[in-house]
């Protein structure tokens, strides 16, 4: 009997006060992003991970471009033979998601052999490829960063906006013309492994210990905290808030190196948001809060996270798990391995999946961040980014000219960050998954990346039965155990609140996270498989990691005292914490 | 007169698994392609068929099954013990019970030794044919020493032609006793520090790029009749290179029991249950065997192997039986990297 989410609580047709769309207004290539309908309750869809604060109306953009086009565009374009891509669907500010089946045999078997004549090829052109398309969305880049955007005229800014949003959708559309066929890859190698009787835990650390831009980000902030210690600025770091911090440093002359360098560090790696796509989220440049909380919190530590170490130290595990691999194979089967493997390391998906977060996820929504606040000034909004409030049509609509930004546009923008403001205090208790839970999901992107394997879904299936758990499953993504006091963090505007030690205890975490990997004792993750984030950035770094949990956000408390066994894959709560915390029901499955 | 006795070493090879049955045939074969085997004789099948026309105990075994229903297994159980007690009842020629004690005299000769304690094999023809199998349905006595012993296992081993399971599968098979006359092996003990099996092919995977053995403290019987979980080990052909080597916690042993005459299986002694069996000369030495063997007869084969109590460093270990080896087709292992075909397997579907 199929286990049943009612999607009830979020049929409509409104995407947010006031606003119904015309389907005219943003493209998709097999199945539009809109709102949920009965219908959709056969289907499965998961809560996606990515945005755990909700979406704003233009932020909702990343599901038109990304899914709506880029998924889709990519899973036509290769073709991805069971899929047709994702598409989403909207709960208040919140999304779902679901993948697109391809419905028969035969299609898939065609689309199977067209693949034959393009995934080679790809791979064996994957460097030179990457290098093309870094350069593509670069040069893109350095034109936006290029604009002075107090110059042009209210329409001019409109005609920059658009222009930014074509950057926005051609950056997806090259994000998964690239993901997808390395993940093909990868998945081929792991199968071949499994084939092989190669230990599958051990497949990760294959792939471990190349340098991304994203490590390189991290590297630069263990830097410029040696240099706050160095200043001696460890004190006013440790007594300021993390908000205060930036005014603090700036007026204090004896801070007035570390500033300079610190401005240094902004102008090469501050482009990059709090966050994965969404227009809601300044860089570091516009707040540097995030960058100086995570050096505040680094100086607490009493040894520096030494990078260079943790490098090194994951190379030589690489190479120790690959000769104790290979020393299992025969002759003829190395010969296979050598060769997969090799594929693997030169289209990397692990690897990928870090260093393209630095030129795509965290930066290319900042061109329609920087339009839009812009627009918002020349129309004299209340606040400074009233205009991600307005849908896409309308904010063209004003800056076109076409339709003043009246009392009624001003209206709707107050009514719509209150709704957005009563989904965010809802999120905690949404349902992981909505509609018809499968028995189990056979689509491999969904289980590797979303995590959405049989310890998910037993987790989530398990909910109803209101039993106390104590004892957590979930994939066993990072290697070793750990203890320590749970933080529960729902999003990464919290991350300044985990202390050196601590467990963190989070839906997902996305490359903005990846910092907060260098004080942790060990991380806990509802979603996820070996290759989310947190799997690969916890072997990186050593921390314990366990994801695809389910409902660790649920049912661990802030302040409960944990276990966490990245080997096993368990996470035991020892002690719960004796603070009240209110209570959170979980979803209630109905069987049909 | 045919002859009664057939020594493996002297048979010649073109006709030893005619002479002897396939066991003691095929031993007689590797022992002429050097293959390290113990000494041994055989109780030939014409020595076997004298003895059932001397009795008429083909026409005996018919009269019994012929009125059974082959259907109803208690029945044949029945019919099937009765022929064995018929066998069992026969006396020996006398010129085959002295053909035989000379040669187990002599047999002791060889091995310097009084009343040497030695293995009875039954070896009857077309008992692992392709088409049918009998593995394991027929006796066989380890450790037997004394004439008067040897000649009554002999007479058993005979006997188990009509085991209940041996003579219901050649009623279901429609497979006629007379065509599988049993000749029986005389086989010198050897003193085994460790035994078991070894295969050319992986068994179970039917991976034809290692070869697997199983190996167990003493004589192989625990490891053969499945009574013990065995170390096993898996080498690569191509470069004769251990793959892995798994220790298992072995319960139990088959042990020579001096009083009894016999070997028997006992408890593991604690000290000896988590020690590892084979050292890498004994591994190189056992992969020596089975690649001759299987190069010999062309195909994958299975090996009952024997390291000797006083075997040196560099010795070739005693193989005291072989045949081929029955696995299911494999599906063919990868052979290349192809990342289409892998994508498709594993990332589209294609594997379910």
């Amino acid at each position: 009997m199929a286990t049943v989410i009612p999607v009830d609580d979020y049929v409509t047709d409104e995407w947010y006060p006031g606003f119904r769309p015309a389907f005219d207004h943003a493209p998709f290539v097999i199945e539009p992003f809109r709102t949920f309908s009965k219908a959709d309750e056969e289907r499965f869809w998961f809560l996606d991970f990515h945005w755990p604060r909700g979406l704003t109306p233009l932020g909702l953009i990343w599901n038109e471009d990304g899914y709506g086009w880029g998924t889709q565009l990519a899973a036509e374009n290769m073709p991805l033979p069971p899929g047709r891509g994702i598409t989403q669907r909207i709960a208040g500010t919140h999304t779902y998601a679901a993948a697109i089946a391809v419905e028969t045999e035969a299609e898939m078997g065609l689309r199977a052999a067209r693949l034959t004549g393009y995934l080679p090829d790809f791979l064996n052109r994957f460097d030179e490829i990457w290098a093309e398309r870094v350069a593509e969305v670069d040069r893109s880049w350095q034109f936006f960063r290029a604009v002075d955007w107090s110059v042009p005229d209210l329409p001019a800014l409109g005609q920059l906006a658009r222009q930014a949003r074509a950057f926005h959708k051609r950056a997806f559309e090259i994000h998964f013309e690239v993901m997808y066929p390395l993940l093909a890859n990868y998945l081929g190698f792991y199968g071949v492994c499994v084939e092989l009787g190669v230990d599958t835990t051990q497949i990760g650390k294959f792939l471990q210990g190349y340098d991304t831009k994203i490590m390189e980000t991290d590297r630069e902030l263990g830097r410029l905290t040696k240099e706050a210690r160095d200043h001696g600025l460890g004190e006013l770091f440790a007594v300021t808030e993390a908000t205060l911090l930036w005014s603090t440093l700036e007026a204090d002359p004896a801070a007035s190196a570390f500033v300079a360098s610190f401005r240094d560090f902004l102008d090469v790696y501050g482009y990059r948001t709090e966050g994965s796509c969404d227009i809601a989220l300044p860089s570091w440049i516009e707040d540097p809060t995030p960058a100086l909380g995570m050096i505040k919190t680094f100086l607490q530590k009493e040894e520096d996270h030494d990078f260079s170490v943790a490098l090194t130290a994951a190379r030589q595990e690489r190479a120790d798990a690959i000769a104790a691999a290979r020393s299992g194979l025969t002759t003829e089967e190395q010969a296979v391995f050598d060769a997969g493997l090799a594929s693997c390391q030169a289209a990397n998906f692990p690897w990928w999946q870090d260093d393209h977060n630095y030129y795509i996820d965290l930066r290319v929504s900042l061109p329609m961040r920087w339009a839009c606040l812009e627009i918002a000034k020349r129309i004299g909004a209340e606040r400074p980014d009233d205009t991600i409030f307005l849908f896409w049509p309308e904010l063209m609509d004003v800056a076109d000219g076409v339709r003043p930004y009246d009392e009624e546009l001003r209206e709707l923008v107050v009514r719509r960050r209150a709704y957005f403001d009563h989904w965010l205090a809802k999120r905690p208790t949404m349902p992981k998954v909505l509609g018809t839970i499968p028995e189990a999901v056979d689509d491999p992107i969904l289980i590797e990346i979303f995590g959405l394997n049989s310890h998910f879904l037993n987790a989530v299936k398990a909910a109803g039965s209101g039993a106390e758990i104590k004892t957590l499953t979930g994939v066993a993504a990072a290697k070793g155990k750990a203890r320590g006091i749970a933080r529960v963090l729902n999003n990464a505007d919290e991350l300044h609140r985990i202390q050196p030690g601590e467990v963190l205890v989070c839906e997902s975490t996305s490359p903005n996270w990846t910092p907060a990997f260098a004080k942790i004792a060990a991380c806990v993750c509802d979603g996820g498989g070996t290759l989310s984030h947190a799997a690969i950035v916890g072997r990186e770094y050593g921390v314990p990691t366990v994801t695809a949990v389910g409902l660790a956000t649920m049912v661990i408390k802030d302040g409960d005292e944990v276990e966490v066994d990245g080997t096993a894959g368990v996470v035991t709560v020892l002690k719960a914490t004796t603070a009240e915390v209110p209570h959170q029901s979980p979803p209630v499955p109905v069987a049909t | 007169m045919t002859d009664l006795i057939a020594w493996m070493d002297q048979v010649a090879p073109d006709a030893a698994l005619a002479v002897a049955g396939p066991k003691m045939g095929r031993l007689a074969e590797l022992g002429q392609a050097g293959v390290r085997v113990p000494y041994s004789f055989a109780v030939t099948v014409d020595a076997f068929r004298a003895h059932c026309d001397e009795h008429g105990l083909a026409q005996k075994a018919d009269d019994i099954l012929s009125a059974v229903d082959a259907a109803d297994s208690a029945a044949v159980e029945a019919a099937a013990l009765r022929v064995q007690d018929v066998f069992l009842a026969a006396p020996l020629s006398e010129a085959l019970r002295r053909g035989i004690v000379e040669a187990y005299d002599e047999l002791s000769d060889r091995c310097v030794d009084l009343n040497a304690p030695v293995a009875v094999r039954s070896s009857a023809t077309g008992e692992d044919s392709g088409a049918a199998s009998f593995a394991g349905a027929f006796d066989t006595y380890l450790g037997v020493s004394g004439p008067d012993r040897v000649v009554d296992a002999v007479r058993r081993c005979w006997a188990s032609l009509f085991t209940p399971r041996a003579t219901a599968y050649r009623l279901q098979q429609g497979i006629d006793h007379r065509a599988m006359p049993m000749a029986v092996g005389v086989v010198e003990l050897v003193h085994a520090r460790s035994s078991g099996v070894a295969f050319s092919i992986h068994p179970v995977t039917g991976k034809r790029d290692r070869l697997v053995i199983e190996a167990n403290w003493g004589w192989g019987e625990a490891v053969v009749q499945g009574l013990v979980t065995p170390d096993h080990v898996e080498v690569g052909k191509a470069d004769r290179r251990v793959l892995r080597y798994d220790v298992a916690d072995k319960r139990v042993v088959s042990a020579f029991d001096y009083a009894v005459g016999a070997v028997t299986e006992v408890a593991m002694p604690e000290r000896l249950r988590e020690r590892q069996v084979l050292d890498d000369d004994e591994v190189a030495q056992v992969v020596a065997a089975v690649l001759r063997i299987e190069e010999h007869y062309g195909y994958p084969v299975d090996v009952e192997w024997v390291v000797d109590r006083h075997r040196r460093s560099g010795e070739a270990v005693s193989i005291v039986q072989t045949r081929p080896v029955t696995v299911v087709a494999a599906p063919e292992p990868p052979k290349v990297w192809d990342p289409t075909a892998f994508a498709a397997k594993y990332a589209h579907g294609g594997g379910r």
